[in-house]
């Protein structure tokens, strides 16, 4: 099983900065779930101690019951992969090269550091850029694709590890309206078909009553609302998103109006 | 409304950053002239040295080729020794500069020791370098090769290691995140990031040294540079001028051949 607990977790930069306060909370293994939030509310940062990008100031994070700790990151992280707003693939490698990437942690580095990859490596690359409708680019320079094929190449990469949990770190934050629909029509198809668990940080509240199982809504670093999209009203949504100190908000009135 | 009512109703700027500048100038002339009186250095001498030496340049206006294919042998000799000093360079500092950027290092201790050994072969000059060989090694190419390598290992290696740690972040956690170790990371995220520049930092490597390659020859490591200092000290001024006419023309090949190598690689 790989549900994800995240036990009274809080995360202070070294700024100073309280990115999150005391977040508890459990993320079952095969849903969809979408983490919503102002900037600066610590979405971001809850995504990344899942993945050990971070570590937590105090508390603890386990997937499957195996806490996600330093000496463990190369096991943790090859099955629990991460895919980005600015898609973080490696601009001069081939696309089929970025994919090949996903199958690092299963390998030594005696072959891979000269990019030779196993046959099998291969065929699980050839499936995945398939999957994502990108086999005629595989040979192409990751950076002369589209935004909205580079996020395709990353969350190929992202399968290419054959995850038990995918993150997204608002994935659509930089696509147009067309290439978000398709990145989150297929981050849903992934958790329905492969039944992995996925996490996704979004901006668009919108995308989050369509797509999601669950909502965790999130202020100030502190989960303020968790429960399915349809409890999403107005009142609640003003709760996550509201801004310390300003009582008559009319951005906020003016933003969720057509929420 | 009067100008008065203008001023007044101006929003306050929050208070004006300090500019240092002026300090910084006045401090550096004031060492600069400080340098000129402590070492009495004169202009004095320089302008009434002018005619001597154009008298000493003037020597050197008819360049001696007569032995044209002997001096393309040496140079040739000089271009070889450069070409392996670099390739040396090359070869320690692709392992060396990975342990010496701050954001690929494995741990901190392998870190300072990359840092450290690289701060050391830059401070160790070449010509220095290149007479400790020479008594160890005897004459020839082989020990200037050597004095390039270890010198020019410092430089590229700390180049390299600069190139790496400005490897965009985003692109290192899209690799880390898949669970790649160093090795992998390196390979991965670190040299196809950074692929252009490090071509740059050794081709700019590889020019240095061919000029360099021609000096070491002063002291014993063959080539080029041998010539060069027999002919000055025979004052045969026809045949130096030749020789050194040879390396200008070498270093212009190798700077247009690498600008244009450089512009290929998109």
């Amino acid at each position: 099983m790989s549900t994800i607990s995240i036990q009274s977790v809080s995360k202070c930069y070294q700024n100073g900065f309280e990115a999150l306060k005391n977040v508890n909370t459990e993320i079952h293994s095969g849903s969809f779930t979408v983490v919503l939030g102002p900037s600066g509310a610590g979405k971001s940062t809850l995504l990344r101690l899942i993945n050990g990008l971070e570590t937590p100031t105090t508390g603890a994070v386990r997937i499957g019951g195996e806490a996600v700790e330093e000496h463990k990151l190369r096991h943790i992280r090859s099955r629990v992969a991460m895919v980005f707003q600015q898609f973080n693939l490696v601009d001069r490698l081939s696309v089929v090269t970025n994919v090949l990437t996903g199958r690092l942690a299963q390998r030594s580095w005696v072959g891979s550091v000269l990019y030779l990859f196993r046959g099998e490596d291969m065929a699980i690359a050839q499936r995945v850029l398939a999957r994502v409708g990108l086999t005629d680019k595989a040979w192409s320079r990751a950076d002369k694709l589209s935004g909205g094929q580079q996020q395709r190449v990353g969350i190929a990469r992202a399968l290419a590890q054959q995850p038990k949990v995918i993150l997204a770190d608002e994935p659509v934050a930089s696509l147009d309206p067309v290439s978000s629909e398709e990145i989150m029509t297929l981050l849903r198809e992934i958790c329905d078909r492969d039944g992995i668990t996925v996490v996704v940080n979004l901006h668009q509240v919108e995308l989050a009553k369509r797509f999601a199982d669950r909502v965790i809504g999130m202020n100030g670093g502190r989960v303020v609302f968790d429960g399915p999209p349809a409890e999403l009203s107005q009142q609640t949504l003003r709760t996550i998103y509201q801004r310390e100190g300003i009582e008559d908000d009319n951005s906020l009135d003016l933003a969720l109006a057509y929420a | 409304m009067n100008v008065h009512d203008l001023n007044s109703a101006r929003p306050q700027l929050p208070p004006k950053p300090r500019n240092p500048m002026p300090v910084w100038v006045a401090a550096t002339l004031a060492m600069l002239w400080l340098i000129v009186w402590d070492l009495e250095i004169s202009f004095e001498t320089l302008a009434y040295g002018v005619e001597d030496m154009a008298e000493y340049f003037s020597r050197y206006r008819q360049p001696d080729f007569s032995d044209l294919s002997r001096y393309l042998e040496l140079m040739g000799i000089t271009l070889a020794t450069a070409l392996w000093g670099t390739v040396f360079a090359l070869l320690v500092a692709f392992f060396l500069a990975p342990l010496a950027a701050r954001n690929f290092a494995p741990n901190p201790l392998a870190y300072r020791i990359a840092r450290e050994t690289l701060n050391f072969m830059r401070a160790m000059p070449d010509l220095l370098l290149a007479l400790i060989f020479v008594a160890a090694l005897g004459l020839g190419p082989l020990p200037g090769a050597l004095a390039l390598g270890v010198h020019t290992t410092g430089f590229l290696g700390k180049f390299l290691a600069e190139s790496l740690e400005r490897v965009d972040k985003g692109v290192c956690e899209g690799v880390a995140s898949t669970g790649a170790d160093f090795p992998q990371m390196v390979m991965y995220a670190g040299w196809p990031s950074i692929l252009r520049e490090a071509l740059g930092y050794v081709l700019y490597i590889l020019d240095r040294n061919v000029r360099m390659a021609s000096v070491l020859g002063l002291v014993g490591a063959g080539g080029i540079g041998l010539a060069l200092h027999d002919t000055l000290r025979l004052f045969n001024y026809g045949q130096s001028a030749a020789l050194i006419l040879v390396i200008l023309a070498t270093i212009l090949i190798i700077d247009y051949a690498s600008a244009w190598l450089r512009g290929r690689l998109g």
